[in-house]
């Protein structure tokens, strides 16, 4: 096999992997605040066993983001040593900072969440879980900067030795490919929040129990589904789009599947590429749409594929499907959310069984889509590593060779499907016991032993 | 200059991960051992529990800094050693699942193979870590632009597992240490009581490597004295060690083993600069900190984040270590 084939097959399925445990992370963080902020206002026991549920969903998805985790830094090195070796002054500050700002006040006040509850005040309490929720969401920013800048490197200069020298870490830090592309990402991580705790919230109303918390939980959880499912749409992911738009053509019209070169270039809704053939085969179109999208006026220009040699096309059948079905996902939030917010309001929604059935079954749609969001940025980028500067054909190490690279695949295939097995076990279980108060014995306990 | 304050901005976080995730691997790696029921090794579980994870971040940050101050290194030593490095990541995730996903299943079975696997695979890293630490000390067999030209197999020479050895000596007893001076009762008790028996291996292997370090390095150290300075700070350190376990006095025994292990890391760092990866004997090749350089703007900013970044990570950690250190004792457990 190629090399670079092995190392980016194994670099896709490790990321995409530990991407599900972050937006669980980041989704439920502010919840957790929440919780516990209900409790310290009010006193009220029902918050504080609601912030204890969701600070054990987020220890699971913490426990194996951070494991899964560390194998990215390290793939940087091991994996793609040119890459490191050519960009690392400029990529390696984000990462850097990532570490010392981010993982130490996530991992330092998630121990006082997990083992402080009696050993600090309420109000550390809270200023704990303030502080990793600052943690898991800053984190997420310097990986979408160090991603912006591969989408789109700016603040740079190269150097003496044809290597890349960092010329402004401020530019690097603010750059204009960031800004909404985080807050797309962030809003895509707190759908997917939402959707958990009302999904989760939409079981125990169904299961009929537990329904204090199950009302609390469908209430606030369909709430913020709304908002962000709309914010995810606008602004976030139309300013995002611009900025593909503006610094990557030929990206997309690789997510539109538009290959010829139009003025009012017409919105794909659905259709299979036919890469060969250059065109979309049985295509549903909104005439006009793609070039208001894109430019803000029916009867703008759009550079189609075919304008762009074929070396520079990224994949084309993966960049538009994965577009697709995000946007499709993301259309599909709005109406389940906006369904179970008007139920909501007119005060039918915990006793709508149909609507609850749909907030549980939704639950891992988000996470879809997130996934999809991110292969559309990645795959999309192809054939670069850093656009425009680096083809990722020259990016992997040169002295690794696929054999190696195939063996830590295997060994990480079989690592996570493992970790996968545990997480599900150990989520369903927590979920099976119920964020109500528990007794001191837990009743699976056996006898203890003699000793 | 800038790169000089580089190595030992690096050098400085690699100590204070050892430091620090030490007593914790050091702990999981002797708790079987040291632990005569389930209920003590939950006590050991406990006492690390809430710290160990802030604890390994040193590593990743340690790992972003080289990354971003010397690529060229990172670069070259990731790949360089492909597949120990991957190991040594394939254990620190199994790892860090054994003791967060034990505390989640309150089964005899679930939490005794998670402890075996907790205390193995803890085991195996300082092992591999201190055999990596003796291989950059002793150098490499390398080529012209650094890439290492040897096997895993030619990484397990008796000068690394030397140091591998007493990489485990040592942070067991750091780790003995540790429970000494955070869990109560019978079980603290016993783990200053072990550091006793322990200490005379850690001496023997300390000497033995010293011997063979003055044996093995050719041409001359450039900051000898430092090198010399810091083997005498360990070896006093090490003594002082004994003395406070003996006299049962937990803390100051827990300083002594850091100043010990700070005073061996010293050492290490001495001797290995200027070289981030030094050539076996005079062969050619390697990396200094000057050929590796970034350009010295780059070191200059990175350095102020990275340093204003670690005072604040020293305040809240230790206001939050002080705000946490209770005692833990050891329950009588319902599983």
């Amino acid at each position: 096999m190629d090399v670079v084939l092995a190392d980016r097959l194994q670099f896709s399925f490790t990321m995409m992997f530990h991407y599900l445990f972050p937006i669980g992370t980041m989704g439920i963080a502010p919840f957790i605040v929440w919780y516990n902020y209900r409790a310290l206002a009010t006193g009220e026991q029902k918050n504080s066993d609601a912030a204890r549920f969701w600070t054990k969903i987020f220890a699971l998805n913490f426990a194996v983001g951070v494991v899964t985790g560390i194998p990215m830094e390290f793939q940087f090195g091991t994996n793609w040593a040119l890459f490191s070796a050519q960009t690392g002054a400029v990529v390696g500050q984000p990462l850097m900072i990532e570490g010392v700002y981010a993982f130490f006040l996530e991992s330092v006040f998630l121990g006082v969440l997990l083992y402080g509850r009696e050993r600090v005040s309420p109000r550390l309490y809270l200023a704990s879980a303030v502080a990793v929720w600052l943690g898991s969401w800053l984190s997420g920013y310097l990986i979408v900067v160090t991603d912006a800048w591969m989408q789109h490197p700016v603040g740079y200069a190269i150097g003496p030795a044809g290597r890349i020298e960092l010329q402004s870490l401020a530019a690097v830090l603010f750059s204009p490919f960031a800004g909404w592309q985080y807050a797309h990402v962030i809003t895509g991580a707190v759908v997917a929040g939402g959707f958990v705790v009302a999904g989760i919230g939409a079981y125990y109303l169904l299961a009929k129990r537990d329904a204090e918390f199950g009302r609390t939980f469908v209430r606030d959880g369909v709430i913020v589904a709304l908002v962000s499912s709309a914010l995810v749409i606008f602004p976030t992911g139309d300013r995002n789009g611009a900025d593909v738009t503006a610094y990557q053509p030929v990206k997309l019209a690789a997510m539109e599947g538009l290959f010829q070169s139009s003025r009012g270039a017409p919105l794909a809704i659905i259709g299979m590429p036919d890469v060969a053939a250059h065109n979309l085969i049985d295509p549903v179109f909104v005439p006009d749409l793609l070039s208001f999208l894109a430019y803000g006026n029916f009867r703008a220009g759009v550079d189609g594929l075919t304008s762009y040699a074929t070396a520079l096309w990224p994949p084309v059948e993966l960049t538009y499907y994965a577009y697709h079905v995000m946007v499709g996902l993301g259309t599909l939030f709005i109406a389940i959310a906006a369904g179970a917010a008007l139920l909501l309001w007119r005060r039918r929604l915990f006793e709508t069984p149909l609507a609850l059935w749909a907030l549980l079954l939704a639950m891992p749609f988000p996470y879809i889509a997130s996934e999809a969001g991110w292969v559309v940025a990645e795959v999309g980028r192809q054939p670069w590593i850093v656009y425009g500067l680096m083809k990722t054909q020259a990016a992997a190490s040169p002295n690794v060779v696929s054999g190696e690279t195939i063996f830590t695949l295997i060994g990480f295939a079989g690592m996570y499907f493992l970790l996968g097995v545990l997480f599900l076990l150990l989520t369903l279980r927590e979920i099976a016991i119920g964020p109500g108060p528990q007794p001191q014995n837990p009743p699976a306990a056996q006898p203890a032993p003699a000793r | 200059m800038t790169s000089i304050i580089a190595f030992w901005l690096i050098a400085l976080m690699l100590s204070a991960y050892t430091l620090l995730d030490g007593y914790d691997l050091g702990a999981a790696a002797i708790a079987p051992l040291l632990a005569r029921a389930r209920a003590e090794r939950s006590a050991i579980v406990e006492s690390i529990g809430p710290f160990w994870s802030g604890n390994e971040v040193w590593l990743v940050a340690a790992g972003g800094t080289l990354f971003a101050l010397f690529p060229q290194a990172y670069a070259v030593t990731f790949s360089g050693f492909y597949l120990p490095f991957i190991v040594v990541l394939w254990l620190l995730m199994f790892r860090g699942i054994a003791i967060e996903l034990r505390e989640h299943l309150p089964g005899a079975m679930w939490m005794d193979f998670w402890d075996v696997a907790f205390s193995l695979s803890s085991a195996l890293l300082i092992l591999l870590f201190g055999v990596a630490l003796g291989n950059l000390v002793h150098g490499l067999p390398l080529d012209r632009s650094g890439y290492f030209l040897g096997t895993f197999s030619s990484l397990l020479n008796p000068y690394a597992l030397l140091v591998g050895a007493l990489a485990v000596a040592g942070l067991v007893q750091h780790g003995l240490a540790y429970v000494g001076d955070n869990v109560a009762g019978a079980l603290g008790d016993r783990a200053l009581r072990y550091i006793g028996r322990l200490w005379w291996f850690v001496l023997l292997a300390y000497l033995g490597l010293s011997a063979a370090t003055i044996g093995a390095l050719r041409g001359p150290v450039p900051i000898a004295p430092l090198a010399v300075a810091a083997s005498a700070v360990a070896l006093a350190s090490l003594a002082a060690l004994r003395a406070f376990a003996a006299r049962r006095r937990s803390g100051p025994a827990f300083l002594a083993s850091s100043a010990f292990l700070a005073g061996l890391l010293a050492a290490a760092a001495a001797t290995m600069y200027p070289y981030l990866i030094r050539p076996y004997r005079d062969t050619p090749g390697g990396l200094t900190i000057f050929q590796a350089s970034p350009p010295a703007m780059t070191v200059a900013i990175s350095l102020v984040v990275a340093l204003a970044g670690l005072a604040a990570v020293i305040a809240y950690s230790s206001f939050v270590r002080k705000r946490m250190s209770a005692k833990v004792v050891v329950r009588e457990e319902t599983v």
